[in-house]
C-alpha cells in the first residue's frame, strides 16, 4: 500500500499509511502517593494502511492509548515505533478527530479546515484544492462559510474529519468521533469515512465504545479490559467492504458481535442475567 | 442544504433597532418632563436643582468649553485605559497559561486590586503634579484588575485538547497564540473592556477634580465655586454621554473583529 503513485483527484494520497508498532506501552498518571495507573502494558501492531480500533469500557485508557501514540504525552514506560521509527517528539504526520468536533468558533468551516495551512505553512492553494475536494465528498459543499455553531451535529463532525485530513497525513487517529452523534447521522457518517478511506488507505486507529462501529468499520477490532486497560483480545473483521448500514445482513457480524459481549460478560462489564 | 442561521434576518431586525433606540428616548423625555413639571410645582431654588429646560440651556450655552474639557478627559481615559488594559490582558495570559506566573503574580494582582486607589491620588500628585500622569496612572490601575480576571478567565475557557490539535500541527507558539488563544479569550476580554471603560470616566473626573486645570473635573469644581448647578448636571451629562459612547465604541469594535459572534 505504500509509495503508491498519486493520481490526479486531490484526495488521492501522495502517500500510503504509516505502520504502528506498540510494545510494553503504559501510563501512569500522578506521583506514587496518589500514582494511578491508567493503561497497560499494552502490545499492538497497525500494519500501513490498515484501519484498527479499539474498543473497551469507559475509563479503559482507549484515549490515552490514542495520546500516546500521537507523542502528545509522555508514555511512563514502552515504546512506540512508527514506520520503524522511535516516536520522541509529538507526531506531526497525523490527523486527529475528537469526539466534540473540537472546531474553533469564530472561524467558518473552511477556515477550521485552514488553519492546518496556515498553521503549518502548507502551499494554500494546493490546500485549498484538498479542502475543496474533501467536502465535496463529505458533503459539505454549500457550508463553507458556515460558522460551527450555524451546521448540524453531524456536519460539524465532517469539518473535523475534513481538517484532520486535508494535510495529507499518512494516519488518521479518531478518539470516539460519532460519540456525540445519534443512531441514523452515525450509520451514515460511519459508511462516508469508510468510503473516503477505502480512497486514501491512510492507517486509522479508531477508538470506539460502539460495537456496530468498531465491526462495521474495522479490519481488526482489539477488545480492552477496564482499567489499568489491557489488550485482551484481537478480532479479524473479514467482512466485504464497503459493509452496508445494516450490518446484520451478515451471519458473521452476529458471530463477532457475539464475541464482544462474550468478553466483556467474562470481564465483568455487562451483567446479564 | 438547508442550514439553520442561513436566512437573512434585515428588514424586521431595522425596525427593531429602531424601536430599540427610540423606545429609551421616549422614556427619557418623559422623565424630564415631569421633572420639569414638578420642580415648576415645588417652586425649588435653581442652585439647589435645575430644572432639565436649565441645564439643557446651559449645556448649548457652554457647548465649546464642555467639548473641549469633555475631549480631554476622554484623551485620558483612552491613555489610562490602554496604559491599564494591556498588561492586564497580558498578565491574564501569563496567569492562565503558567503555574508559576500565577502563584507569583495572582496576588500581587489581587493586592492592587484591593488598594483603596483613589488615596493614592495626592501621592501621585505630589511625584508628578500638575501633569497628566497621576490621571494616566490611577485609571491605568483600575483598568487593570478587571481585565486580567477577565482576560485570565477567557485564555483558561480554551478547550485543552485543542493544544493537542496545535502540537500536532506543530505549531509555533506565536501561531498558538495568533490563531488559536487570542480569538478563544477575545469574547471575554471585551466583555471587560465593556465594563472597564465606563468606570474610567469617572476615575479621570475625580483626579482632575484634585490636580488639574483641565478636563470636566476641572470644570466641576469651576461650576461649584460659582454655585452654577444647571452647568454641573450639563457636565453630568457630557460624562455619561462618554462613558455612554466608549462601551458604544467597545461594542462596535467587537462587532467588526468578532463576526462569528451569534446576536
Amino acid at each position: 500500500m505504500r509509495d503508491t503513485a498519486a493520481g490526479d483527484g486531490a484526495i488521492s494520497p501522495a502517500r500510503g499509511g504509516a505502520s504502528i508498532r506498540v510494545r510494553g506501552l503504559s501510563k501512569t498518571y500522578g506521583r506514587p502517593p496518589r500514582a494511578v495507573h491508567a493503561l497497560g502494558p499494552i502490545d499492538f501492531d497497525v500494519a500501513a494502511g490498515e484501519f484498527v480500533s479499539l474498543i473497551g469500557p469507559s475509563g479503559c485508557g482507549k484515549s490515552t492509548t490514542m495520546l500516546l501514540v500521537a507523542g502528545l504525552e509522555p508514555m511512563t514506560a514502552g515504546r512506540v515505533e512508527i514506520d520503524g521509527r522511535p516516536l520522541t517528539r509529538p507526531l506531526s504526520d497525523v490527523g486527529i478527530v475528537f469526539q466534540d468536533h473540537l472546531l474553533l468558533e469564530f472561524r467558518t468551516a473552511l477556515g477550521n479546515v485552514m488553519l492546518q495551512q496556515q498553521i503549518r505553512g502548507l502551499d494554500r492553494d494546493r490546500q485549498r484544492a484538498r479542502a475543496a475536494e474533501l467536502f465535496a465528498r463529505l458533503g459539505l459543499v454549500g457550508a463553507e462559510d458556515r460558522y460551527p455553531w450555524q451546521l448540524s451535529g453531524g456536519m460539524r463532525q465532517r469539518v473535523s474529519i475534513a481538517r484532520a485530513l486535508v494535510h495529507d497525513p499518512s494516519m488518521l487517529l479518531m478518539d470516539e468521533p460519532f460519540g456525540a452523534l445519534d443512531a441514523i447521522t452515525r450509520t451514515q457518517i460511519r459508511h462516508d469515512l469508510e468510503l473516503l478511506w477505502l480512497d486514501t488507505r491512510k492507517t486509522v486507529l479508531f477508538i470506539t465504545h460502539s460495537i456496530d462501529e468498531a465491526i462495521g468499520l474495522s479490519d481488526r477490532v482489539l477488545v480492552m479490559s477496564p482499567a489499568p486497560g489491557r489488550i485482551v483480545e484481537e478480532i479479524r473483521i473479514d467482512l466485504p467492504r464497503p459493509r452496508p448500514a445494516h450490518l446484520g445482513d451478515y451471519p458473521e457480524f452476529a458471530r463477532y458481535a457475539r464475541r464482544i459481549y462474550e468478553i466483556f460478560e467474562s470481564l465483568g462489564i455487562y451483567r446479564f442475567r | 442544504m438547508n442550514i439553520p442561521g442561513a436566512q437573512s434576518a434585515e428588514c424586521p431586525s431595522r425596525s427593531r433597532n429602531l424601536q430599540r433606540i427610540a423606545e429609551p428616548l421616549l422614556w427619557f423625555a418623559a422623565l424630564l418632563l415631569l421633572w420639569e413639571v414638578l420642580l415648576w410645582l415645588l417652586d425649588v431654588p435653581l442652585f439647589v436643582l435645575p430644572p432639565p429646560s436649565a441645564f439643557l440651556w446651559r449645556l448649548v450655552e457652554e457647548q465649546e468649553r464642555l467639548l473641549l474639557h469633555g475631549l480631554l478627559t476622554t484623551k485620558m481615559v483612552l491613555y489610562g485605559f490602554t496604559a491599564g488594559a494591556l498588561p492586564g490582558v497580558a498578565l491574564g495570559y501569563l496567569i492562565a497559561r503558567s503555574r508559576l506566573a500565577e502563584r507569583l503574580l495572582y496576588p500581587l494582582a489581587v493586592f492592587v486590586q484591593g488598594l483603596p486607589k483613589i488615596t493614592l491620588a495626592p501621592l501621585l500628585l505630589v511625584w508628578f503634579g500638575f501633569t497628566d500622569l497621576p490621571k494616566v496612572i490611577l485609571t491605568a490601575l483600575v483598568t487593570f484588575f478587571p481585565m486580567l480576571v477577565d482576560s485570565a478567565a477567557g485564555f483558561r475557557s480554551i478547550d485543552p485538547r485543542l493544544y493537542y490539535l496545535a502540537r500536532s500541527a506543530d505549531a509555533s507558539r506565536w501561531h498558538t497564540f495568533r490563531h488559536i488563544e487570542l480569538p478563544s479569550a477575545a469574547p471575554s476580554i471585551f466583555s471587560g473592556c465593556r465594563i472597564t471603560v465606563v468606570v474610567t470616566v469617572t476615575v479621570v473626573i475625580v483626579v482632575e477634580w484634585l490636580n488639574s486645570n483641565n478636563g470636566l473635573g476641572y470644570l466641576v469644581l469651576r461650576a461649584m465655586d460659582a454655585a452654577d448647578t444647571p452647568l454641573l448636571f450639563a457636565i453630568l451629562v457630557v460624562g455619561s454621554t462618554i462613558g455612554v459612547a466608549l462601551a458604544y465604541a467597545v461594542d462596535l469594535t467587537e462587532r467588526l473583529l468578532l463576526p462569528w459572534r451569534r446576536r
